[in-house]
């Protein structure tokens, strides 16, 4: 990467949601949705948009990666080849596996395509790290729990550029059930549908987000005021994660991110009110800092954005 | 030939698996298992119960399925050499930088890749052999059709967990507890600058789990529905598919639960032992009245 370069990445889960988005911000687009087999019009179970969704993305000068299953059986396997084949095609720039056993599947059969390494991989350590690298990983996204000192540590040792979570809800967990199909009935909103309303679970001063088999974060992992020190610790990769978000957040809140990052790398961390009211517009829950430091996921350390970290019911 | 695998978290409890049938029982490293403090046995223990499994012809496992930060590792490596002076021969894992660690360091050991390491395919498996696992643990709800196709991956045990409690997030995948509330404690032993990440289900200890998962929540959306929210959570049997694992290629039928007390423990795998011999022989799975554990049974404290 050149000098005062890095990406700015996000994740779009089908084409309808692409069609919508103005990528303006960001260099790369994760395609897919890796939660569920029957989200609508899941590129991973369509060969035929997976391409034309790779299309649209490159065609607008962006690389188009393709994401993967969290929790892939047996039986998702063909349809991941299948998906694997067009991205490799279609000239994809990269593949994002969740789960290790398609790091070596990708390697093996479809070595043309760099593969990038996901948060629910569950790599922690420098030593994961270094095993991933004898399978030509390029690039790794840490578990979601690590601190930053930690994630500063593992880049140092590891030789692997690694992709931060710098906004955006945070994702936690994946499930084999869905726990909207439950109240399809009684909310009178049917599947596929269900996971594209915004869905909050709410316990006292706790929230999530649910998107039926997944788990996010319910505040907005917000690690803008941030941004300097992850430059300075040498990170240049970076995601947006909008999975289940607008296309509003997503154009609003990589604008947001790709001026600070400009900025960060010119060596000013200086950051507009209009940046915070952006973020605060576009978060249900407030702003949280994930694990980065230390923390549980929920609390926000800073000094730029106290008021956004107030619990809003709205 | 498939054997029993039984969990114990105290040396009453490793009597009670062992008096049940079990080929081999696996227990827990203070500190360092996944079970959290209340099913892990110090290292006077462990040497007792090295002995007490050789006398009765079964082997002795031991879980090291914390994920260790890196300043820790040395740590957690100084352990290995104690271990196998007692003779323990296999380590249950589940980090993949531990795995392949302990692979270079202790070429002698047999590693098994923990459950939490979260593979399902027989391209989990594949990864795995790859990097040196002698077996891995998928969860029951990988079925005999299915194991079967892991099975046949070959050159790597393939262990099933066929009875375990199910939580709504696959294990291995899960960070609700610790985004809620994280809470860094000092390790049993009192390791320097060694700290048990209490509420991460990979780092400190499901022991020391919040488990969110069993809170009621409530679930609204934008538009206004509102409903009371239990996330799923099954008891998962696989006895009456014993007979298919077993003609599947599983190499180990593995039963969860380091924290059941030696009085549930005994009957449960006994049921299994049961259940073995009977698929064994030819004969037809045994039949029983009733459950030999509670349906609220959890082993959440595992």
């Amino acid at each position: 990467m050149e000098p005062g370069a890095f990406e700015l990445n996000t994740s779009v889960s089908n084409l309808r949601h692409l069609r919508a988005s103005d990528l303006g911000p960001y260099d790369a687009v994760y395609l897919g949705n890796i939660y569920c087999r029957r989200y609508e019009g899941n590129p991973l179970e369509r060969p035929t948009e997976l391409r034309e969704a790779i299309h649209l993305v490159r065609e607008e000068g962006r690389r188009a990666y393709l994401t993967t299953y969290a929790a892939p059986r047996n039986d998702t396997l063909p349809v991941l080849r299948a998906a694997l084949a067009v991205a490799a095609a279609e000239g994809a720039a990269a593949v994002e596996v969740h789960s290790l056993g398609l790091v070596k599947l990708v390697r093996d059969e479809f070595p043309e395509l760099p593969i990038h390494v996901g948060n629910f991989a569950n790599v922690y350590t420098d030593a994961g790290v270094e095993i991933l690298k004898g399978f030509g990983v390029a690039r790794i996204t840490p578990a979601s729990e690590l601190p930053l000192d930690e994630v500063d540590a593992i880049a140092r040792a590891g030789g692997i550029p690694l992709e931060l979570v710098v906004h955006g809800k945070l994702p936690l967990g994946v499930s084999e059930f869905c726990i909207l199909l439950d109240h399809e009935r009684t909310w009178g909103v049917p599947c596929p549908e269900l996971c594209q309303r915004e869905v909050f679970l709410r316990k006292e001063a706790w929230g999530l987000k649910s998107v039926g088999k997944g788990i996010l974060s319910g505040r907005d992992v917000c690690l803008l005021e941030h941004l300097p020190r992850l430059v300075a610790a040498g990170h240049r990769h970076f995601r947006v994660e909008a999975v289940s978000e607008s296309p509003e957040y997503r154009r609003a809140v990589g604008a947001t991110y790709r001026e600070a990052l400009a900025r960060a790398l010119a060596g000013d961390g200086w950051l507009e009110a209009r940046s915070w009211e952006t973020l605060a517009a576009h978060s249900r829950l407030g702003l949280a800092n994930g694990f980065a430091f230390g923390r549980s996921g929920m609390d926000y350390i800073g000094t730029e954005a106290p008021s956004t970290t107030e619990w809003r019911a709205r | 030939m498939a054997i029993l695998l039984a969990p114990a978290g105290s040396p009453e409890a490793l009597h009670a698996a062992l008096e049940a049938g079990a080929d081999a029982v696996y227990v827990g490293l203070k500190g360092w298992s996944r079970g959290g403090a209340r099913g892990e046995l110090d290292g006077d223990e462990l040497a007792r119960a090295v002995r007490r499994a050789a006398e009765r012809g079964a082997e002795l496992q031991v879980a090291l399925n914390t994920i260790p930060k890196p300043r820790e590792r040395a740590a957690l490596l100084a352990e290995i050499p104690g271990l196998t002076a007692l003779g323990i021969r296999t380590l249950i894992v589940n980090d993949v930088g531990v795995l392949a660690t302990l692979r270079r360091r202790f070429p002698e050991l047999s590693l098994t890749a923990s459950i939490g390491c979260g593979a399902q395919t027989a391209a989990d498996v594949a990864f795995f052999r790859e990097i040196g696992a002698n077996a891995i643990v998928l969860p029951g709800t990988v079925g005999p059709a299915e194991a079967a196709e892991c099975a046949a991956v070959g050159g790597i045990t393939v262990e099933i967990m066929l009875h375990m409690v199910e939580e709504f997030v696959l294990l291995g995948k899960c960070a609700m507890p610790s985004y809620v509330h994280l809470k860094p404690t000092a390790m049993p032993g009192g390791l320097p600058d060694v700290m048990r990440q209490t509420g991460s289900m990979k780092r400190g200890g499901v022991g020391a789990c919040f488990r969110i998962c069993q809170e009621p929540w409530e679930l609204s959306s934008a538009d206004g529905y509102r409903a009371a929210q239990l996330f799923p959570s099954r008891q998962l049997s696989r006895l009456g598919d014993v007979p298919g694992y077993l003609a599947a290629g599983v190499g180990v039928l593995k039963l969860q639960g380091r924290s059941l007390p030696p009085e549930q423990l005994k009957p449960l795998v006994a049921r299994y032992r049961r259940a073995i011999d009977a698929a064994r022989a030819g004969a037809r799975p045994p039949a029983f009245p009733e459950p030999v554990l509670p349906p609220s049974w959890t082993v959440v404290g595992r």
